[in-house]
Formats: C-alpha cells, sequence, structure tokens
C-alpha cells in the first residue's frame, strides 16, 4: 500500500468530517478513511494510477475566486456553503433549479421529483436566484436552467427572458426535450426568449435504454429535438447518464451519432452515475473516469483515446476531462493530448479558431462559395492573391488529386468541432474536500447561496442530504 | 554579399520571426550549390532552406547591386512525398513557371502528401521531376500555415 496523500472526507453514515489517505494498490487509487462511530470505507477513485498521475501532472489553470462570497467561514468547509470566503474557484456554471416536478420517472436520478406544482419558485424567487448570480459570479455570467425537468413551468420563456433582461451573458436548458419534441409553439417561444443551448439528456442511440432508465421510447423525441434546435439554430450538448449494465456499451455510437450532427451538436458530455437521493442501486454500475475513457477509446475504434482526454479546466484534475477533437467525413481528428498538456476552454478554441478563419477568408469567402467550393486549388489560389511570385491560379488543374487536401482540412475546421467531456461527480464515498472547495459548478438556492454541486446533491448512505432540501 | 529589401519586406522579416543573417546564409548558399527554382522569363529565384520544424523560402531577384529579397515565407508541415507516391504522367499541363536550376528542368506542379502533428493531407507543390525537390508557394505556404495554427490550438 502506496499513500498518495491524506484525505478530508465525510462519514457515509452521519456525515461528520473524517479523516482519510488515498492510496495505490495493485495500482489502482483508493480512498480508505474511518468514522469513530461507524467505523471504516473504502472507496475505488482509478483504476489506473499512473492515468491519475498523469491527470494531475497536466492539469493546469490560472485560479479566479468569486466576485463576492455570500456566507461567512464558521463551521469549516464543507458545512459553511456558500460560497464562502475560502472557496478558490469562481463559478463557471450557475445552476438554476426552477422545479423539482419531472414528467419522467428515472431508475437513476438525483433531483427529488415531487409532482407539487406549488413547490415551484415563484417569479420573484428566481428574479433573486438570478440576482444572486450576478453578485458572486465574475462576468461573463453563465446559468443553467435545470430541474427536476424545467419544461414542465409554462412560464419558461418568461424566465429565460427576465434572465436576459437582467444581463446574464450565457443561459442553457437542461431538459429531457420530450416537450420541445412535441410543442413546436412552446419551443419557438424558450428560443425567442433567447436560450444559447440546449443540455438533453442523451443516453444512448437505442430505445433499448431508454427503455430501461424509463420505461418509454424516447430515441425519436432526442432526434427530433436535435432537429428542431438545428432550424432554431441553437446548439446541443448531449448529456449521457452513464452506468454499467446501463449504457457503457454505447459509449462509441453516442459520439459517433454526435459526430452526424456537428455543428448543431457541439458536445457530449458524459455524466458517470453517482450515489444519491433516488438512486440507491447504483452502486454496481459506477464507473469511474478512466474506465469510461478506456470504453470510448474501445468503441471508436482507437480514433478517440484515452490520451486525447485531458483534464477539465477549473476544477481539479479529477473532476473530469475534454477531448476537443475536429470531426472529418467521419474520422476523427483530436487536438487535445495529455502529452501537450491542457487545452485551455474547448469552446474557445472553437471559436477562436473559426474567427481567425473567418477572418482570413474574409473577402473571398463569396466567390468561393459560387463556383466549385470543394476545389483545393482554387482555395489556395485565392489565398495567394496578395503575392505576385508565383502564379499558382494554374494550380487548380491539380484539384481532382487532391480532394481532402489541406485546403478542404481548413474549409471542414470552420464548423466540425465536437467537445466530449465528462464529470465525475462525487459521492459521500468518494468526496474530498480538496474537490468540492475547488468546484466551478454551483446551484443557487432559493435564499440565495451558491453550493458546489457535489455538495448539494451529497447524501449519506441512508439517502440525507447535506445541503439539498435543508433550506 | 549584401541583402537590399524594401521596408515591407523588412517588417516581414520582423512579424515572421526570421533574421536577416539566416536568409542571407539559405541564399547564399542556394547561389553555390545551384539547389533553387529560377523563373522561366524572369530574374527571380526561390531558395529553401529544411530545417527539422521548419521549411523557409526566400524569393529574390538579382541585380548590378547585389541581391533584392523580395519574399520569405515558410510552413512547419514535413512533406512526406508525392501524393500517390510516383510522378506519374498527366494529361492537363502540368508545368510551372520555374525552372530547378541544377538540372535544367521544368519544374511540375504536383500534389504532395504533408503531415503536421499526426495529420495527413495533400497541397500542391512544385517538383523538379528529376531530382524530386519540393518547393511550396507563398499561397500554399498561407494556406498551410492556418492548418498549422488550428492544430495547434490544442496547446492554445
Ligand atoms: S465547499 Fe466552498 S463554499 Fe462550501 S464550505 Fe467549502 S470552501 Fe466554503
Ligand atoms: S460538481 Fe463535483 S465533480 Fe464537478 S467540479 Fe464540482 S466538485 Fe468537481
Ligand atoms: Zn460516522
Ligand atoms: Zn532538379
Amino acid at each position: 500500500m502506496d499513500i498518495i496523500n491524506k484525505v478530508e472526507s465525510l462519514c457515509p453514515e452521519c456525515l461528520r468530517k473524517i479523516e482519510g489517505v488515498k492510496y495505490v494498490e495493485d495500482g489502482k487509487v483508493f480512498i480508505k478513511k474511518e468514522c469513530d462511530d461507524h467505523g471504516s470505507f473504502t472507496a475505488l477513485i482509478s483504476n489506473d494510477v499512473d492515468h491519475y498521475r498523469k491527470m494531475e501532472e497536466c492539469f493546469d489553470v490560472d485560479r479566479k475566486r468569486v466576485k463576492a462570497p455570500l456566507t461567512d467561514v464558521d463551521k469549516g468547509c464543507p458545512f459553511d456553503c456558500g460560497i464562502c470566503p475560502s472557496h478558490k474557484q469562481d463559478t463557471c456554471l450557475a445552476v438554476v433549479e426552477v422545479t423539482d416536478r419531472c414528467d419522467l420517472d428515472c431508475t437513476y436520478c438525483f433531483a427529488n421529483s415531487s409532482m407539487d406544482k406549488s413547490l415551484d419558485p415563484d417569479m420573484e424567487t428566481i428574479r433573486k436566484m438570478f440576482e444572486t448570480v450576478k453578485k458572486c459570479q465574475n462576468d461573463p455570467t453563465c446559468i443553467q436552467i435545470s430541474g427536476g425537468e424545467p419544461t414542465l413551468r409554462d412560464d419558461l420563456p418568461e424566465i429565460i427572458k427576465m434572465g436576459r433582461e437582467m444581463g446574464i451573458d450565457h443561459i442553457e436548458l437542461n431538459t429531457n426535450g420530450r416537450r420541445i419534441a412535441k410543442d413546436q409553439e412552446y419551443f419557438d417561444k424558450i428560443a425567442s426568449a433567447g436560450i444559447d443551448s440546449i443540455y438533453l439528456g442523451f443516453d444512448g442511440v437505442s430505445d433499448d435504454v431508454y427503455m430501461q432508465r424509463t420505461g418509454k421510447k424516447l430515441f425519436d423525441v432526442k432526434s427530433e429535438v436535435i432537429n428542431r434546435c438545428e432550424k432554431a439554430d441553437i446548439g446541443v450538448v448531449l448529456v449521457p447518464l452513464v452506468a454499467k449494465n446501463y449504457n457503457l456499451h454505447e459509449t462509441g455510437k453516442i459520439i459517433k451519432f454526435a459526430s452526424n450532427k456537428v455543428p448543431t451538436v457541439r458536445g457530449v458530455h458524459f455524466q458517470p452515475v453517482f450515489y444519491s437521493g433516488r438512486s440507491p442501486s447504483m452502486l454496481e454500475g459506477k464507473i469511474t473516469i478512466v474506465e469510461l475513457l478506456e470504453a470510448i477509446e474501445d468503441q471508436t475504434n482507437g480514433q478517440l483515446k484515452v490520451e486525447n482526454f485531458t483534464p477539465s479546466l477549473m476544477p481539479t484534475a479529477h473532476c473530469g476531462t475534454t477531448c476537443l477533437t475536429l470531426v472529418n467525413n467521419g474520422e476523427f481528428i483530436p487536438l487535445t493530448n495529455t502529452s501537450l498538456g491542457a487545452a485551455k476552454s474547448a469552446f474557445d478554441v472553437a471559436s477562436k479558431t473559426k474567427n481567425s478563419i473567418m477572418g482570413r477568408w474574409k473577402g473571398s469567402e463569396k466567390e468561393k462559395e459560387d463556383d466549385d467550393s470543394s476545389c483545393c486549388g482554387e482555395i489556395i489560389a485565392k489565398g495567394s492573391c496578395c503575392e505576385k511570385q508565383i502564379d499558382v491560379t494554374s494550380l487548380d488543374t491539380s484539384c481532382s488529386n487532391s480532394e481532402g487536401g489541406w485546403a478542404d482540412f481548413i474549409e471542414m475546421s470552420k464548423d466540425n468541432y465536437l467537445t466530449i467531456s465528462m464529470m465525475a461527480f462525487q459521492d459521500v464515498w468518494s468526496y474530498e474536500r480538496e474537490r468540492v472547495e475547488n468546484c466551478c459548478i454551483h446551484v443557487v438556492t432559493e435564499n440565495g447561496k451558491f453550493i458546489p454541486f457535489c455538495n448539494y446533491n451529497l447524501t449519506n448512505c441512508k439517502g440525507e442530504y447535506l445541503y439539498r432540501n435543508t433550506g | 554579399m549584401d541583402i537590399n529589401m524594401t521596408e515591407e519586406v523588412q517588417n516581414l522579416l520582423k512579424d515572421e520571426g526570421f533574421k536577416k543573417e539566416e536568409i542571407q546564409e539559405i541564399i547564399e548558399k542556394a547561389e553555390s550549390n545551384g539547389k533553387k527554382l529560377k523563373h522561366k522569363s524572369e530574374d527571380t529565384f526561390i531558395a529553401k532552406d529544411d530545417s527539422e520544424n521548419l521549411t523557409t523560402y526566400a524569393v529574390y531577384t538579382i541585380s548590378g547591386e547585389g541581391i533584392n529579397l523580395n519574399n520569405v515565407y515558410s510552413h512547419k508541415m514535413h512533406i512526406d512525398g508525392l501524393t500517390g507516391g510516383e510522378l506519374h504522367e498527366v494529361e492537363n499541363d502540368d508545368q510551372s513557371e520555374w525552372i530547378c536550376q541544377k538540372c535544367n528542368e521544368t519544374a511540375l506542379e504536383r500534389n504532395v502528401d504533408m503531415s503536421y502533428m499526426g495529420v495527413t493531407r495533400a497541397g500542391p507543390a512544385i517538383v523538379c521531376p528529376k531530382c524530386q525537390e519540393f518547393y511550396v508557394s507563398d499561397g500554399v505556404a498561407k494556406t498551410l500555415k492556418t492548418a498549422e495554427s488550428i492544430l495547434e490550438e490544442k496547446r492554445a
């Protein structure tokens, strides 16, 4: 047993703060901790210590704190959320839950799903939640409207509009997509109210998967949502919850499906299942990041490799990984690799590249579009218009040989980015204080606090919450 | 031998991070070993330098007063070889405006495979049919540079 470091964690029984160690055994990483009253607990953190260490090596972040803390330091982390002054990381996404209600009865779900409409926060409360965001998060402010299922609210368009008017910069909607797929009028209202992207629950490309979780065939529903978003020019991120004995075998197909829907689909964000609330039976289904990455490598026939996933920016080296890839005629060209260090924000990279490319072709864009725009020589010739030394216009005679050449590569790069990411939410077994105090996903509460997502959804082994529903 | 250049070219050198001495060396070498392209009808030459990670080209003319540097450009991509492997006859007129000075052969316009950061694609180059030396035009180099920067975004 090779000890990595000490950790501060919580007792899965009584949620008291206890200490433990992170150690290596048989090449795997575990956390073992002990409560005076409830004995010792061991949890698997990573199946591959080399990968675990690699993530640490290439993790790189300039930390920035929140604009203004909302609570004081009193009982110590994690009991002062938040955000308290000792929290080390700014918010990258503020989650605003607008209802607990849900129209699906999922096997795995960390939300509560009562059906009582009167418990939904009213507009005034939501306004306060948005104000909390403006107060705490540095610009640009980014929120995710979540639930429950937010589209159960008829006033969702007004909520979005209010957020816009209050100056929230980016608003994404987390949804199962059912209402969007069947209610075009409602979707139009959401779209014109100013939604930036849809975070679409998407567990697989076969109805078997949806049947298992929800008892309903939902694949067509999901496809329809993507079609509608394409028409409305709204980006979609597919969000598969992943577990063993559920959909782990479909991760490759999900990525493939996403790559065919680029640029409407901008990313796939995997969420390994975690123990909380209503998913007591899922412990066997739990997977670690490296297991998921290995499944992806395997199921994409090595086109996306474990090493193409670098630690996600912001929280810690072990919260998540991200791969940015170009998609070219069904082929993946991953742009991230642990040997190159961490990528800065993937979406930034995409838009930066896009801008530089748009700028580069500005002016010649139109003419190029008119005639045979797939002709490589044509584009290259345009690129050389400012120099007279070599007459390259004659080069378009060789086009036919050069299809799929570098010029096409550039054309393709304008739109065909896909970001594949994952976040390994913590449960009371894997819980590490170091991770939550650097957490960047914060749930906004109705009483004006920001709670790191992993704390918000944390329960003990009896399903009792540390924060959620505790006022 | 002295190199003359306009202010514009001086700025280009600065912007692209080339030193005047480096360029001078490339040209001097080409002048002494003859490894360069000469334009069909003008006294314009292209010399190049293949170093491990960068291929640099200098376009210049020679007159009584010495060497006038007209343009400098480069690419990081590695040229692997002719697309398809061999230099086949093609039906269309594939002769370039350039002559390989060493072989005294008119160079041809052909696609070559170029690789960068694990990705290989084709692009047009100027190839001497005899010594099979490859040259890339300024216009193509600009395209390659864009592609290079796309692939480099991963380190951004
Ligand atoms: S998780 Fe952050 S906000 Fe909450 S108590 Fe710890 S440091 Fe404070
Ligand atoms: S929500 Fe959990 S896994 Fe995600 S960044 Fe926060 S602490 Fe890390
Ligand atoms: Zn205990
Ligand atoms: Zn030759």
